[in-house]
């Protein structure tokens, strides 16, 4: 019971930040029906920044803000120059231009600055543990879970009370219709990449902290697990990304710490094994219902 | 089975000599030129080849893009290795390899057959788990699955020592040197190209191609998209086993990130600059990206230069070129997504244009020649039909709250057109869907010759010869008039032998589109488009044809002559007609009975006369008065 | 106010809407009428900038707007209600008001949703329930008042009356008569072409594409012949 209760909220620290990186995917795909491989990239970009942040000897407190506007700088930046040009394209060509669009980023990573990898020194507290009971609880997991908490508040406000937010909701909903409705297309488009690259940038705040490190490729590891939880929630839904992204976090927990030591170590294995036999059993994600088919 | 299997394997076969000896020429030319230098360079790029023409056959006849092909070549690659290192190189490297694998001992042939039917295997499964995922042209599910299969087999390896050597040892082995001759790869190449070729010709090829194009309309044409899907990733993963067996071999050594994130990138990078939909692209892209590449790791060394660009001092270090040609990939990839997604080539096939140069010059001389480009006779009306009888009772429908059909009845009888009129949202189209299984009824029956066919899937119904056509238009785009009429051929081959088939060139020839049989569909104007849709449905030789508005956005002429083509190819297939419309002039024209729908039921029934004069149609048509 | 000439719109190589050329006067109701698949929504949707047409030229107010997109055209003061409706199901009554006066100022926004509550008294007793859990006709309702909310000079509606009960079909006619009672200026595709005619100052026959008879409201309804006009024969 015990270990179930320390099992929960590892899960939830690890979760929260899944759960960011999912809806920051779920947003983009609402309005442009855009898979985006490429949502990993802002946090190589930011890890970067935090590495040349770093070696200035700054604190984390400029560092933090900074990752942040670097991931909204970012996103809205890959928007124009690549996807902004393959609007209403096939599902084929929009799932290759993100691909292509991470290659291109973690490529001029390794050409400009090198394939090793680059560490900056990490906050001290985000190690430390407290004791609550007989549960053992990372400061740093605390901090995630709150703050995930609050941004999640925040964006459910700006979703509903904004203007922005209900522009937002209604191009997912309804692209044509909403532009009768006199919804600017670019502008809901370019919001939605940027508060996409927030919200990633929020994650990436989190996830470049334990980490202490970047290389070219460290995109790949939150950009899959973006992408699978916000497969996990059913894509279009905000709300089925926030829960996928707390399930992907949970179940990693629970199989690290259940399965036997011999394949504990292929964890993120069995974690695709069970995504891809959701996908064949579910291919609609865990929470939308099917569509009718329209002829 | 072929369409015609001497005109159709030759061409291929041909072709596949010549962009062989192309390909292969292009590349000795260079490695002359350069010396042993580029040796290497070659034998990679015809090795490369091999894999992107496997994974050309699952992508570009199904149209599911793929990540997980070159999962299925890393477990081919360590089947490969694992059987085909000798017992005494296992026992220092893996001494513990499970089932008893350190002392087995075959030979490299036998490894690579042992690999490919693994792989095989493997694939059947998660063939079945794509099939369940309702892969199609463009699905996100079906691409994540195959992203899956990367990742686990990549997870797998790195987790795997006792096996795979882990992450960082790896496989490392002389299986009796390296490979010392070209000979095994240019018969795979070559085998490859012939495969990739003669299944895009083959039934299997053809069907999956219209199901690419539009699955809905291929299940419509009894084509079950699942089942050729299957095929072509079987082929597909027999051809990339093979490839990544050769990489394994020329390498001499295999780490887990050989076949990962970058081979993937590398190898659909290739697949897409030359065009994914053709053999020839993918051929093309190879050569292309290969040539890239050399040109930017030579352009970062010093002293080479093309068109005056080079390197002028220091030579860049080899990590930094290594790094320059990732960059090229990555910005190829991009750039041709968002110019030119269809690729170089496009669907333009090498063997297709040999065809229509010299394909008159084929065996059978000039009088055959001559015959076969000759339109043909007129077809005569059938004379006796097997008598079939289509009842559906009672069906109700409903979408959420909304009632679409609320106890509709209909019959209909082979040799009758039946009209359905009825306002926007009458519920016609729906009828329609419920017949052709595409909508499940809440309740209510339907039987095809007393036989109870409810919610039988539409692909099944095509091939019981209930046959539709759609209401906008769902032609196989790509493909040509001709292949869009052989497509539901194919189908009457094999599942209506009952019925009297009807030649594919008359069929076209009766719906006046002899002169554009080899353009592609998608360059057709509306008319003839439409007219093929009804040519397309005829081929199957149907019991029943169901036509979904076939005069919209007609003018009233063309309208009139739709009339008489609909009448005449009903008579030529023996078949019974519903045809929907808001035209009641073609209506009347056309049936012999009609039904009026109005707001989900059947407000009136009878001749022509009969519905015209009813007050209740005039009604529906022109809308009620006041209701108090 | 608006004038139409010319205008031709296809879908790939299908002409769905041919050469048509139609005006609408300023504080006129206006009728399009026509069997499905005529052309009408084609029209409409051409009008209102959701499709590009191939040929013609569409000026409103005296200003030329052809193939302008259909967030420049609202904010020129031409609103469209979507054939279906295509409301926001997901969000509430008030949302989906507020999505349609996105163009206008906060305190115009507030002022016109206070009158939206006033005039569609269905609407203010569901005001905060999703969209997707009205009926038929009260969706319409919304549909049309959140067309409203910016304030249009000139509203086009699709197939108002499609898919509903007789008597809601009423209530439908009965409030675009009192919107024309306000003075405001309509087009209005129908298929319920009897009652169309009843309310229209003019209207429009539509026919494979084309505009086939035009006349006043009350004359084209007497036409004996307009079941013959609209069924072609």
């Amino acid at each position: 019971m015990i270990e179930l209760l320390q099992n929960l909220i590892d899960g939830l620290g690890r979760g929260s930040i899944y759960a960011l990186l999912a809806l920051g995917v779920a947003v983009v795909f609402g309005v442009m029906h855009l898979l985006n491989f490429a949502h990993g990239e802002l946090i190589t970009i930011s890890g970067y920044a935090a590495y040349a942040a770093g070696q200035q000897g700054w604190s984390w407190y400029i560092i933090a803000p900074l990752i942040v506007v670097c991931a909204v700088v970012s996103s809205l930046v890959i928007e124009r120059v690549a996807f902004s040009r393959v609007r209403g394209e096939s599902d084929f060509t929009l799932l290759l231009t993100s691909f292509g669009v991470h290659f291109v980023v973690s490529a001029v990573f390794l050409l400009y600055v090198s394939a090793s990898v680059k560490t900056y020194p990490r906050p001290g507290w985000v190690t430390n543990t407290y004791s609550l009971g007989p549960l053992n609880i990372e400061v740093f997991d605390t901090v995630v879970i709150v703050v995930t908490i609050i941004t999640l508040i925040a964006t459910t406000m700006l979703l509903q009370r904004t203007m922005f937010g209900l522009a937002l909701r209604a191009a997912s909903a309804d692209f044509d219709t909403a532009r009768l409705m006199g919804v600017k297309s670019d502008s809901v488009i370019r919001g939605a990449f940027a508060l996409s690259g927030l919200l990633a940038g929020i994650a990436g705040v989190f996830w470049l902290m334990r980490s202490g490190s970047t290389t070219p490729s460290a995109g790949i590891d939150p950009m899959l697990k973006g992408v699978l939880a916000a497969l996990i929630g059913g894509l279009g839904s905000l709300r089925g990304a926030v829960l996928g992204g707390f399930a992907l976090g949970l179940a990693e927990v629970l199989l690290r710490s259940r399965l036997p030591d011999s394949i504990a170590s292929l964890t993120e294995g069995v974690v695709f094994v069970l995504i891809a036999l959701l996908f064949i059993f579910r291919p609609q994600g865990l929470i939308t219902v099917a569509h009718a088919e329209r002829v | 089975m072929f369409p015609s299997l001497g005109r159709d394997v030759a061409f291929p076969v041909i072709g596949s000599v010549l962009l062989f000896s192309a390909f292969v020429g292009a590349g000795l030319i260079y490695q002359n030129w350069l010396g042993g230098a580029a040796e290497r360079l070659v034998t990679v790029m015809l090795i490369d080849a091999v894999i992107v023409l496997g994974i050309q056959i699952y992508v570009g006849n199904t149209g599911v893009l793929s990540f997980g092909h070159i999962g299925f070549g890393a477990i081919a690659g360590y089947t490969f290795a694992v059987f085909a290192i000798s017992p005494a190189e296992k026992a220092k490297r893996i001494p513990d390899a499970p089932f008893g694998l350190a002392e087995v001992d075959v030979s490299s042939t036998a490894a690579v057959l042992i690999a490919v039917l693994l792989t095989v295997a493997v694939a059947f499964v998660i063939g079945v788990g794509l099939a369940r995922s309702g892969a199609q042209s463009g699905a996100v599910s079906a691409t994540v699955i195959t992203l899956a299969l990367l990742f686990v087999t990549h997870e797998v390896a790195r987790n795997w020592p006792e096996l795979t050597g882990g992450e960082r040892a790896g496989l490392f082995f002389p299986i009796g040197g390296k490979l010392d001759t070209r000979a095994p790869i240019y018969i795979a190449l070559f085998g490859a190209l012939v495969v990739a070729r003669v299944y895009a010709q083959s039934r299997s090829g053809r069907l999956a191609a219209a199901a690419r194009e539009d699955n809905l309309a291929a299940r419509a044409m009894g084509v079950n998209p699942l089942v050729q899907q299957m095929a072509a990733l079987l082929i597909s993963v027999a051809v990339v086993s093979v490839g990544a067996s050769l990489r394994v071999y020329e390498d001499g050594s295999l780490l887990p990130q050989n076949f990962f994130f970058n081979y993937t990138l590398l190898t659909l990078v290739m697949l897409i600059v030359g065009g994914r939909n053709s053999v020839t692209g993918a051929l093309l892209g190879v050569a292309v990206m290969t040539a890239g590449r050399e040109l930017a790791r030579r352009l970062g060394q010093d002293g080479f230069e093309i068109f005056g660009i080079g390197l002028d001092g220091e030579p860049l270090d080899w990590v930094f070129r290594e790094n320059l040609q990732t960059v090229f990939l990555g910005a190829s990839m991009l750039g041709f997504m968002i110019l030119r997604p269809s690729g170089l080539l496009g669907d333009w096939e090498f063997d297709e244009w040999l065809r229509s140069r010299f394909g008159r010059f084929r065996a059978g001389g000039r009088a055959k020649a001559a015959a076969a480009e000759s339109r043909p006779e007129p077809l005569p009306e059938l004379e006796s039909v097997e008598p079939s009888v289509l009842e559906a009772h009672g069906i109700d429908v409903s979408f959420g709250g909304f009632k679409a059909l609320s106890d509709v009845g209909l019959i209909a009888r082979s040799g009758e057109v039946i009209g359905i009129i009825g306002p926007n949202g009458a519920g016609k189209t729906t009828m329609v869907n419920v017949i052709t299984g595409l909508v499940e009824p809440s309740s209510g029956k339907f039987s095809l010759n007393g036989d109870d066919v409810t919610s039988t899937p539409t692909y099944r119904l095509a091939r019981l010869g209930v046959v539709r056509t759609f209401q906008n238009l769902r032609l196989f785009a790509a493909l040509t008039v001709r292949e869009n009429v052989e497509v539901s051929a194919l189908i009457a081959a094999s599942h209506r032998q009952g019925r009297t088939l009807i030649d594919v060139d008359s069929v076209i020839a009766e719906a006046d589109l002899w002169e554009y049989r080899d353009r592609r569909a998608r360059e057709l104007d509306y008319g003839n488009s439409r007219r093929l849709e009804l040519a397309r449905a005829a081929a199957l030789a149907p019991s029943f044809l169901l036509l979904d508005e076939p005069t919209s956005g007609m003018s009233d002429l063309e309208s009139a002559e739709m009339i008489e083509q609909v009448r005449h190819m009903a008579a030529t297939v023996g078949a019974g007609v519903l045809v929907i419309d808001h035209d009641l002039n073609f209506i009347t024209g056309v049936s012999d009975r009609i039904y009026v729908f109005d707001h989900g039921e059947v407000i009136a029934h009878g001749s022509a006369e009969e519905v015209q004069a009813d007050p209740l149609v005039r009604a529906a048509y022109l809308g009620t008065e006041r209701t108090v | 106010m608006l004038e139409v000439t010319g205008l031709t719109t296809k879908y790939g190589a299908i002409a769905a809407l041919r050469d048509a050329t139609l005006t609408v006067g300023s504080g006129e109701v206006v009728g399009l009428i026509g069997p499905n698949g005529a052309g009408k929504t084609t029209l409409l949707n051409s009008i209102a900038g959701l499709l590009k047409p191939s040929a013609g030229r569409i000026s409103f107010e005296g200003r030329d707007v052809t193939g302008h997109p259909p967030e420049r055209l609202l904010l020129s003061g031409l609103a469209l209600v979507p054939e279906h409706r295509r409301i926001f199901t997901d969000m509430t009554v008030e949302e989906n008001l507020k999505i349609g006066g996105s163009t206008q100022s906060g305190a115009n926004r507030t002022q016109d949703l206070n009158e939206m509550a006033e005039l569609f008294t269905v609407l203010r007793s569901k005001w905060n329930t999703a969209a997707g859990f009205l009926s038929g006709g009260e969706a319409q309702q919304l549909a049309i008042a959140r067309a409203l909310m910016s304030r249009p000079r000139l509203l086009m509606m699709d197939e108002p009356s499609l898919g509903l009960a007789p008597i809601l079909v009423d209530a439908v006619f009965e409030l675009i008569d009192s919107l024309r009672q306000q003075g405001r200026t309509l087009l209005v595709v129908e298929q319920n072409a009897t009652r169309m005619l009843e309310i229209a100052d003019r209207a429009y026959v539509l026919r494979s594409g084309e505009i086939v008879a035009e006349g006043a409201g009350g004359e084209l309804g007497k036409h004996d012949d307009l079941f013959g006009t609209f069924i072609g024969g």
